[in-house]
């Protein structure tokens, strides 16, 4: 069946594969064709992702991406792969006054140093293929807009957006394109965590601010995912691609 | 087999599927399974893309969208459609001190009043399903980038631009989704006719596209496609650059 978006014949790494959009990006590329490659910190919930690809060709390798050896061990195991998603973060509201070298360093090291040194040594080590294609989940915070408290959240994913131009040019001469996602809310755990912030009723209030009238799902993501990741987007690179219902038009 | 960008079961309109990139997301479209309608001026450049189409009820419609009375009879003509994708346009280099009231009504009704009033015009008739998805066919031109004597064309993609914007507000809640698509030089016939380039100049300037080549047609009919598809059921209002890495440097 004719397909130009399809994963056939392609190696993808997976990063924060064990829930939310990563774990949505990795089902939805294993049914497009691909081989996966998933990673994420918690042994039990990636086994749970694991379990639920299609195909029988993937491999889960437990990190903490947060962790440089952990990385080095990643690269090191990773086979030559054709694409990289990732999707390894953490989202936490603290307005500017009450944040913390510690909280500073938690937020970029997962959001921004992580996933940027994860690319600078599979770039390195020649894991990535010629037309391959890198896509980062960033955010539409700190790329389009921000929330009260979200400073840090948003330099984190500023600093991926900058990162990932930066690298679609220097690695646009070996055929490598790099991408970034940039969602709005969608309904994953990373909110739920911050369940003493958002109440279900504020929540109910937000999807009024989105001219699509709902928040985002995660296959939301995960189609854009693919979309980048697959040949259907050969001359696209260094792009930010806002995905939110509508959100940042008002 | 699965397929979330799949185009089946759905109908859609393409404005200017004579040539170039239209006629490419045409092509695009009934190979994902679309039923597709097609217009443009010219009868036998409609019937050269229908004839290179995947097989089905695909039908012509000879129309100059610029024509508003062509414009009202094409409408009430249409079945209800699923998505609409604009691919009419021209390119004119002219610089500042040169232009005229002709030209500049020229390339902004082809560019800008007529895919407009044609959008207006399928709203007001009913015409879009719920679930709908509207993509104009913008440029870097006017909203990224401009090169010199390129005004008319900047200010015409500009526009479009601006309308889509405010039309993904408006029709939001009918679940009507409306996108651009940014392309850079993108080689199609049209955009190479009359150009003064020598072929050294144009290798020349493709390096200045980090990726190192002009586009392709498909390059932009993939990306509609993807904005047509319900795989993008949360995506309005946005500029997809399509431009191998043109605008980061």
């Amino acid at each position: 069946m004719y397909n130009p978006y399809s994963l056939q014949g392609k190696t993808i790494l997976v990063t924060g594969a064990s829930s939310g959009i990563g774990q949505s990006v990795a089902i939805e590329c294993s049914k497009m064709g691909a081989s996966v490659v998933i990673t994420g910190r918690n042994v039990a919930r990636l086994k749970e992702t694991f379990d639920m690809l299609e195909g029988a060709s993937h491999t889960q390798i437990p990190s903490d991406l947060s962790d440089y050896k952990e990385i080095q061990n990643l690269v090191d195991v990773c086979p030559k792969i054709d694409g990289v998603s990732h999707n390894a973060g953490i989202a936490k509201i603290i307005p500017v006054k009450f944040i913390s070298q510690e909280n500073l360093e938690e937020i970029l090291g997962t959001n921004a140093f992580g996933p940027i040194l994860l690319t600078q040594l599979l770039v390195r080590k020649k894991k990535i293929n010629n037309k391959g294609s890198i896509v980062f989940t960033s955010s539409l915070s700190g790329v389009y807009c921000v929330h009260y408290g979200e400073s840090m959240y948003a330099a984190s994913k500023g600093a991926i957006s900058g990162f990932a131009k930066g690298a679609a040019l220097e690695l646009a001469a070996q055929g490598i394109r790099v991408n970034c996602v940039n969602p709005s809310i969608i309904q994953t755990n990373i909110f739920k965590n911050e369940g003493e912030i958002i109440s279900d009723e504020q929540m109910q209030e937000k999807i009024n601010n989105y001219p699509l009238k709902r928040l985002g799902v995660t296959t939301d993501v995960s189609w854009a995912h693919v979309f980048f990741l697959s040949d259907a987007s050969s001359w696209i690179t260094g792009i930010n691609l806002p995905i939110d219902g509508g959100y940042i038009l008002i | 087999m699965y397929n979330p960008y799949s185009l089946q079961g759905k109908t859609i309109l393409v404005a200017g599927a004579s040539s170039g990139i239209g006629r490419e997301v045409a092509i695009e479209c009934s190979k994902m399974g679309a039923l597709v309608h097609l217009i443009a001026r010219r009868e036998d450049k409609l019937n050269e893309t229908l004839s290179l189409m995947e097989k089905g009820e695909h039908q012509i419609h000879v129309c100059d969208i610029t024509d508003d009375a062509q414009l009202d009879e094409l409408v009430s003509s249409l079945p209800v459609i699923d998505g609409f994708s604009n691919c009419v346009g021209v390119a004119k280099v002219m610089f500042v001190k040169f232009l005229n009231k002709k030209v500049l009504d020229e390339v902004l009704n082809t560019n800008a009043i007529s895919p407009i009033s044609l959008t207006q015009k399928l709203v007001r008739k009913k015409k879009f399903s719920k679930k709908s998805s509207i993509v104009f066919t913008s440029s870097l031109s006017g909203v990224y980038t401009v090169h010199y004597g390129d005004s008319l064309n900047a200010t015409s993609k500009g526009a479009i631009n601006a309308f889509a914007k405010s039309a993904a507000l408006d029709l939001g809640a009918q679940g009507i989704r409306v996108n651009c698509v940014n392309p850079g030089v993108v080689a199609t016939e049209a955009a190479f006719a009359g150009t003064i380039l020598t072929e050294e100049e144009m290798e020349e300037k493709q390096k200045y596209f980090p990726l190192r080549r002009f586009g392709k047609p498909s390059d932009i009919a993939f990306a509609i496609i993807y904005l047509l598809s319900d795989a993008s059921t949360w995506i309005t209002g946005v500029n997809m650059p399509i431009d191998g890495g043109y605008t980061i440097l």
